[in-house]
Parts: structure tokens; sequence; C-alpha cells
């Protein structure tokens, strides 16, 4: 029986030469759990956004939407309002009102419930997602998984029918991503609940979902079961994004059916590859550079009567070299740059940069030239309505002579191919093209050292992979940087050392080879597919390599 | 958890209105020193800061001293300043405008640490659901910008803008960001009211939700206060809480109505510690049950 | 530490600079005033003090208050002092007020925006005591001046009368200006 039909759908911007739609037409069954890809700028949110009538963007439409048999544009209002649900990525910006409780009756009131009634739903719901022991708190002090899921109960108390999720878990740390997609599941099964949800993140959702449609400049590139589509994707630049033991089968070119999860993927390499059990990637020998920012027992807290978050902290930065520090989230990792910024004092200990202690660094001659550090939100990084602007306001700081601005600016746009973005408002562009653009600006400033607060955030496999080559190609220039990151796949691919931070310190580190294999958990899912085979191989490409008898 | 802060927030209200506009518009010094008594006994029945207790006597004292400069009415003048009479009367009743003050500022800070936000909210949305949803987001959006600020702040530091040494630097960083916290806001504006469409807000026949409703014992509780206050309303009618301050300090002996407005107001100022009290025994006696 | 000792300084020197530009009397210190013996050839003048006005309206008064005015209203009957050279309708009102143990209370010429000074009360009777209307006024031989108490030089034989008026002066024959001005 089908929930929502869509017929041959187009849609164009104003002003807007191309279509950001053309010729959709799928089906939702009801009860079906189903996942929308592709690569950002494809055309998801717009899609998602026309499905949800109180949100569908203004220009030129052509094409039907049924939901229930009838046209979208037919709904009642109240059954437009209730039965379709919406979640969005930011988990910030969907709370309205102050307090938990307040938040999930939100809707209800707008419906027009009575009290009582709204008491019992809300009830209901918060002990559904065990939201009961904050309850009563501001959300505002509530954590970004914790804001999500409440986003997701303050739509599931309307008790809508088809729940429609834009990328909902692009700002969420691994566990409460893990914990979200856990409740969509759950509530996919229990409630027999009709699903679409858009994502990057297609580790552990693509084997669930019972269908993948994905999507490619505005059209279906196809519309399967998930291992259908796998086989559809191969070879296609949107195969990036799949899990890992999709890509692996992918890269080796195999005619079983496609292994999906990581069980699956060892079954298919045990069965095919058996025979090179014990081969081993030789990881580079880097020449180690001499350290440059050095953190010798830190010691900090944020208030006095606060806990330690920072204990005992030592590391050492070395030039030409990407270090990644891994850890969950809470343990100090953001605080940890703070510190090495010199944002933040420790109260115990110091930070050495080229042997000299930070605080004698005078004035802003340790921030021009020396060290830049790019925040968790690139956002906060633009001041200005255009993104040339904001790089002359950095070249202004830097004082540089105004002559010289346009050829730096220009050497740097060709140098990242920022050349599009220039004339745009920085708020209007995609996370990813932020993150470019914020690192765009922290490079003008040519520093010796770069820190990183999880630059992979609601990024896409492409863009990841662009920003990965970007940052190798700095490092090849003599940088030191430093990464801090939720992102295991990402630190295993451009890291030349990883360290895993826990209570206040680092626990462990090593070259990535070494790091990840040594960790059970903690670790990339192709290092979980393959280690029975290959001790030490962590990504995707190595095992591949390794499968094929190449040496590495 | 004070007893009190479990009671209805509209009942809470009048109650606390009722004490104000009593202390305020009648000046007798009975009621002045029942008002600064329960206020001080429920300002410190409440969890907070005590520290400040202590400066509304000081504060009494000082509109004691300051009151005969300025008023020189009063027939037992005690000494002469500059050719002007200090007189006791002037002295006590700037007494009692300390203790009045004292009294309904206590009152007042009770009254903001029970009325949370929430309960605000629902006060407000009682009447108007739309302005329940302004202000409970404006309430919100408030620390939201805040930590907007100290990261674009932090952020643009440790890009080399705006260094420290100089105040011009300075000044031109806190324009910037403020300007750009404005966009800032109207971008996340946008995406919150997307969200509260897809909701349905907008729709006819808003209701209000409160965590809070009306039990029977909030009635009992209007019903008493009411009934004090009437008993507090008929002696003022009847003059019998009438106090002469100039020229000079007559006190009206009250009769049994007078008594009656007295013991009624006493009960009013000293409800909440009632409450408390009330509260703490039930607990011990339930608890010696078991 | 060093900052506390400061200000208790500051605070100690502003309070002793205070008592010292003070004028402290006790009461019958103050009371004790100086009135020349009349003699034939000295020139006076009478003043009387009434307030019948206010007393005809016992209703609007404060019970306290009432107690305190004489029943028929005359706080002060017709007297006869002597005339100090360059005495005003003020100067001669503040000796007698303290001869006769009157409390008077009155803003100086600098202490309000007339520019003159202006009589508040007199024997517990203030302005506004009797209504809005209600304040002191003077009159000299039968006639109210249009100018302020402290303007007005007496002249030989003069007979002032302080009136209270409830009602803007009207009540009391003068045209209309409220206040004792």
């Amino acid at each position: 029986m089908e929930l929502l039909k869509v017929e041959n759908l187009s849609f164009t911007y104003p002003g807007a030469g191309k279509k950001a739609l053309e010729g959709v037409s799928f089906t939702l069954e009801r009860g079906s759990f189903n996942l929308l890809c592709g690569r950002s700028g494809c055309g998801k949110s717009t899609l998602l956004r026309l499905l949800k009538r109180e949100l569908a963007p203004y220009g030129e439409r052509s094409g039907e939407i049924r939901y229930k048999g009838a046209p979208l544009e037919a709904l009642e209002p109240r059954v437009s309002a209730g039965e379709i649900g919406f979640v969005t990525q930011n988990p910030e910006e969907q709370i309205v009102t102050d307090k938990v409780w307040h938040e999930l009756a939100f809707g209800l009131e707008n419906l027009g419930l009575p009290q009582a009634d709204i008491r019992r739903r809300v009830g209901e719901m918060a002990s559904y997602f065990g939201i009961q022991d904050w309850y009563h708190r501001d959300t505002d002090g509530l954590s970004g998984g914790q804001k999500q899921l409440l986003n997701l109960a303050a739509v599931m108390v309307l008790q809508p029918r088809l729940l429609l999720l834009d990328e909902p878990t692009g700002q969420l740390d691994p566990i409460a991503a893990a914990d979200f997609m856990a409740t969509l599941q759950k509530l996919n099964r229990e409630l027999g609940l009709t699903i679409l949800l858009a994502e990057h993140r297609l580790e552990e959702v693509f084997p669930i979902a019972h269908r993948v449609i994905a999507m490619e400049e505005g059209a279906i590139l196809s519309d399967a079961p998930p291992r259908e589509t796998a086989a559809a994707l191969r070879g296609q630049p949107l195969a990036q994004g799949l899990p890992s033991a999709c890509r692996i089968w992918s890269g080796l070119g195999a005619a079983e059916p496609c292994p999906m999860t990581v069980g699956e993927g060892r079954e298919f390499l045990e069965a095919g590859y058996g025979s090179r059990r014990g081969a081993r990637v030789c990881p580079p020998a880097a020449a180690p550079g001499e350290p440059v920012l050095e953190a010798e027992h830190i010691w900090f807290r944020y208030a006095r009567e606060a806990p330690d978050v920072l204990r005992d902290l030592s590391l050492s930065l070395r030039r030409g070299e990407i270090f990644s520090v891994l850890g969950g989230n809470g343990t100090g990792k953001t605080t940890t740059l703070g510190v090495l910024s010199g944002l933040d004092r420790p109260y115990r200990g110091q930070v050495l940069l080229e042997g000299k202690k930070l605080r004698d660094w005078r004035g802003t001659s340790l921030y021009r030239g020396k060290l830049a550090l790019l925040p968790q939100n690139p956002k906060t990084l633009f001041l200005r309505p255009t993104l040339r602007e904001d790089l002359e306001e950095q070249l202004r700081a830097m004082e540089i002579p105004r002559e010289a601005w346009p050829r730096k600016v220009a050497e740097l746009a060709d140098r990242l191919g920022l050349e599009d973005f220039l004339a745009r408002h920085p708020y209007d562009l995609s996370g990813g093209e932020q993150q470019k653009c914020a690192l765009g600006r922290l490079l003008l400033t040519e520093p010796q050292v770069l820190l990183l607060d999880e630059p992979t955030k609601g990024l896409d496999a492409d863009f990841k992979n662009r920003f990965a080559g970007l940052l190798g190609d700095l490092r090849d220039r003599g940088k030191a940087i430093l990464l801090v990151t939720h992102d295991v796949e990402f630190a295993a691919q451009v890291s030349d050392r990883c360290g895993l931070f826990f209570d206040g310190q680092l626990i462990s580190q090593g070259p990535p080879q070494e790091f990840f294999s040594a960790n059970n958990f903690y670790t990339t899912a192709a290092s979980r597919i393959s280690r029975t085979l290959f001790p030490n191989a962590v990504l995707c490409r190595e095992v591949v390599a390794l499968c094929q008898g190449e040496t590495l | 958890m004070n007893a009190f802060s479990k009671v209805h927030p509209g009942v809470a209200s009048v109650y606390f209105l009722g004490i104000l506009l009593f202390s305020m518009f009648v000046m007798n010094p009975v009621l002045e020193l029942l008002t600064l008594l329960g206020g001080l006994l429920f300002c410190s029945s409440l969890p907070g800061d005590k520290k400040g207790l202590g400066g509304y006597f000081g504060m009494i004292l000082i509109m004691a001293l300051v009151n005969p400069l300025f008023s020189h009415n009063g027939v037992t003048p005690l000494f002469f300043m500059n050719g002007n009479a200090v007189t006791l009367e002037a002295l006590a009743y700037g007494a009692a405008m300390g203790v009045m003050l004292g009294g309904v500022l206590l009152w007042c800070r009770s009254f903001s640490l029970l009325m949370t936000s929430e309960k605000l909210v629902y006060l407000v949305g009682r009447g108007c659901p739309k302005l329940a949803v302004v202000l409970s987001s404006a309430l919100r959006y408030v620390p939201m910008l805040k930590r907007q600020a100290r990261r674009v702040e932090r952020a643009q530091r440790a890009a080399g803008l705006f260094g420290p040494d100089n105040r011009a630097d300075r000044l031109r960083a806190s324009l910037r960001v403020w300007a750009v916290l404005v966009s800032w806001s109207l971008e996340n504006g946008v995406e919150t009211a997307r969200s509260m469409a897809a909701r349905g807000y907008g729709l006819r026949g808003r209701t209000n939700y409160g965590n809070v409703s009306f039990t029977l014992r909030d009635g009992v509780l209007l019903g008493v206060v009411a009934a004090l206050s009437g008993g507090v309303l008929a002696g003022l009618l009847a003059g019998e809480l009438a106090f002469s301050w100039y020229p000079a300090l007559v006190w009206r002996e009250p009769g049994p109505l007078g008594a009656g407005s007295y013991v009624c107001f006493g009960a009013l100022a000293l409800l909440p510690v009632c409450l408390e009290w009330e509260e703490r025994i039930r607990w011990n006696y339930s608890r010696s049950k078991i | 530490m060093k900052k506390d000792l400061l200000l208790g300084l500051v605070v100690l020197l502003i309070l002793a600079a205070f008592l010292l530009t003070t004028d402290f009397q006790t009461v019958d210190q103050f009371y004790l005033t100086h009135m020349e013996d009349i003699t034939p050839d000295s020139d006076t003048v009478t003043v009387a003090i009434v307030c019948g006005e206010a007393v005809k309206n016992p209703g609007r008064l404060d019970e306290t208050l009432l107690e305190r005015l004489p029943e028929d209203g005359v706080i002060l009957p017709e007297t006869t002092y002597v005339l100090r050279p360059g005495d005003t309708v003020l100067d001669l009102l503040i000796r007698t007020a303290r001869y006769n143990r009157i409390p008077l209370e009155y803003q100086g010429a600098g202490a309000n925006v007339l520019g003159t000074a202006y009589v508040q009360g007199i024997g517990y009777l203030y302005e506004f005591s009797c209504g809005t209307g209600s304040g002191w006024v003077y009159s000299v031989n039968g006639v109210f001046p249009g100018c302020g108490c402290s303007e007005y030089a007496l002249s030989p034989g003069d007979r002032v009368v302080w009136q209270y008026t409830c009602d803007f002066g009207r009540d009391v024959g003068a045209l209309q200006e409220g206040g004792g001005s």
C-alpha cells in the first residue's frame, strides 16, 4: 500500500537557469524505511522540502505529489502539519522554546489540543524517548545529541504517518548519531512509521534501509533495495560514500552479491581471499621534522570549582605532519585546542611554540604567521557580506598593502578553488564550501601550525576526500597540522599519527596502521572487516590492494 | 524545594499583589512590620544567596535618618538643625518607610525566585498563547546569542584579527561581531520559523499548555487568601487601620474589627512560612508512621 | 584593603564636614528669642495667624491635625510687635513664630523654583493639608500683595494677617494666587 507517490516532479528555483529537480518519480510504501543519498547539492533537500507543504521553497514546479492518493496541496492544514513530520540537520535552530517540556508540547498547542490530551501525549513521548530525566531542563543546556532527539520527539508527538529527515546526524558525534539512528529504526519497526531519510553517513544506515534512492544532479540515479543499489553505483563517484564492505567489494570487482555489514564483509574476504592471509601494509617511513608545538604537563579547568578538563596532558606536534586526536564527546578535545592556541591558559604546565612559551608571544604576533585555529563552526569566522571582503579584512589585519590584495585573493582562490564563492555571502554556501572558505581565510595568515576542530562535520564523502587532499598538500609544504575529530575513517585516511584522548589526556598514540589495528572498537570499519586476514590494514584501498596482491 | 513553589502561579501572583498593595498603600506600622517579618522568613526559606539580607536593615536605618532632613513636621521636636526641627515623628515615619521598602523588596525578591520563566510564560499564555511563544523563544534566544558572540570573538582572535593591543581595533572588533550576530540571528530565525511552520504554528485555535494545573489545594488557598484579604480590607475601610504620623503619632486603639484585621494580615504575611511548616510536619508524620 | 581604608577616610571627612557646618540647638535654645519691649516711640506692626477656613472644613482635615488646631481657628490673635528696620513679612513671621513657639516650615528664596521664600506650614498645618487648593497666604492692611513674603518690606503700622486658604485664596478674599507667596 503506498503512502506517498511522486510523479515526474521537476522544480526550478526563481532566477536559476538549471532545474534543481528533473523528472523525479518514486513511491513510498507504508511502513517502509527509505534512504535518500547523493552528494551535497544534488537536490535532496529541495526534494524533501517539496514533500512538506509548509516548507516548500518558492519556484517553478511541475509534476504531482500525492499523499494517501490525494494531491498534497489539497490536504487539510491540520493533517498536513501533523501527519508529515520534518527534522533538519541543525539541532540548535529547530528548537523554538526554552524548556524541554514546552518544546514537546509546542506542536500540540498549535493544533489546539486541550490540556489533558497534551499532557498525556507529551508524557507518553517523553517516556518512549527516555527524556524524563531532562524533561524540566532548559533546552539551551542540552548536548547536540539530546537536542536532535528532542527535535525528533517534538515531531513525533504529532503522531505523523510520514517522517522526512534531512541529514539529521550531520552535526552529531558517532555515538549520538548511532543512538539517533537506533531510535529511528525502532520507530519504523514498532510504530510502522514511514521514513524518508537523507544522509551522508551510510556505514550503519545503508544495510538497514528497505530501499535506497540515489540522486545525482536533480535526477534519480537508482531506486532499489540496498544491495542492488550498491551494484548499480559501482564505479560511480557516489560509491565513495557507501559502507566499507561495499567499497571493498566494489574495488575488487567481485561477482558475488555485495556484502553490506562488517560481518558479511569479513565472510566475503575469508571466502575469496583467504590465501592472502597475513599480508601487511608497510607504511612509508616518514622523516620526522623537528617539533614546533609542544604541550608539557598541562592542567586546565574552566572555573576554580569546576573539575579538571585536562589532566597532565603532554603532546608534541612536528613540522610536516598531520596529527589526529580522536575521542568521545566531552573528553576535552576542543578544550585542548583552546589551550594549544593560547585562547585559554592552563593553570599548570606550559605550551611552547618554536621553543618559546605561548604567553611570551606579544600581541597578535602569535596569530599572524605562526598559528591558526579553525573553529568547529566555520560560520563564526565570517564577518562580511561576501567572501572577498572577508579575505580582504584578513589581509588588512595582516597589514598587507592594499595594492597586493587582489593578487593575494586571486592566488588563494586559485589554489583552493574558491573562485565561484568570492562574490557570495558565506552563509549561503554549503557546509563543505564554508569549511573550505574558512580554511582559505586562515591560510592568508600563513600559519606554521594549523589547529582544526572537527573539520569533517556534516561533509559528504566527496568533500572529505577533497579536504583530505588539501590537508596533505599543506603538510607537504611543511606545515604542522593537528586535528581533533570523531571521524575515524577520515583520521585513518589523512593522518601521519593518531592519538586517543580520554579522561583529560592522550592515552595512546602512533601511526594510523599501528594505532587502529591495536584498537578493537575505536577503529575503521575496513580494519574490523579485514583484521582476521590483514593485521594492519585500516583503509578500504589498503584492503583492496592487499587482496590483489600488491605491496604497499 | 519550597512548599510555596508548588502553588499555581495565578494564585501566587494574586497573593503577591495583595501583599504588596496592602503594604505600599496602608502606612500602618504593624502592617509594615508584619510584611517585613513575613518577607524575611519567606526569603530565607528559599534557596539562594542569603548574604544580602543584612543590607535591608542598613537601608531602614538610613531611611530613618534621612527623612528628618527633609521633613520637619511633628509635635515632638528633638533638637534643631540649622534652624529646622528634627522631630520624633519624622524619624518614625522615615523608619516606617524604610521598613515598607525593605519588606516590598524582600517580597519582590521572593517573587522573582519563585516565578520561574516557565510559570511566567504559562501565565502570559493563558491570556495570549502567541505571546507566550514569543516570550519563550526570546528566553531561549538570549543564552544562544551570548554563546555565539563568544564563539565569534574567539574565532576572530585566533585568526589574528583584532589584536588586544589597541583600543581602536577592539572597538572595531565589537562592532563587527555585533553586525555579524545580527545576520546570524536572521539566518537562525528563518530556520526556527520553518521548524515552527512545520509543526503547524499559525493554525487557528492555538492552546496553551503548562506544566501546572489548578488543583483543589490551589482553590482552597485562593479562598483563604481572598478571605484574609477581605478581613484586612474590612478593617481598612472601617478606618480601624488608620495610623497618624503627622503632626503627632496617634495609634488608633483597634476594636474587635481592627484586631481581626491585624490578625488576618499577619496570617496573610506568614502564609508561605505556614505552608512550609505544614509540609514539613506532614513529611515527618508520614515518616513516623512507616 | 588600602582602598577600603581610603573610602572610610573619605566618609569620615564628609561626616565631619557635615557636623562642623551644621548648627545644632536644643529645643529650648531654639525658642529662646529676644523680643524688643514696646516703648511709646518704637515703630510697631501687628501680626495675626488664622486658619478659620480649615477649621470650617473639618471633614477634609486629618483627625490628629484637627485636634492640634485651635477651635476658633486663631493660631495667633492680632498682636503688636516692634518693627526692626528692613524687616520683611517673612522676617517678622519667623520671629513671631519662634517667640510664640509655633512650629514653622518654609523654603528659603534659593530653595525653590519661585525664586522667593515660600511658607509651607505653620503650626502643623501644611500646604495641601486641606485639599489641593490649600496653603498659606498673607495680607497687609487687608490687601493681598502679589509678591513673595521675603520681598515685602514692612512699614510702621502695617497689619499683617496670615490666612490659610482651602480654595486657591478665593475663600479668604485673595484674587487667585495660591500658596503663601
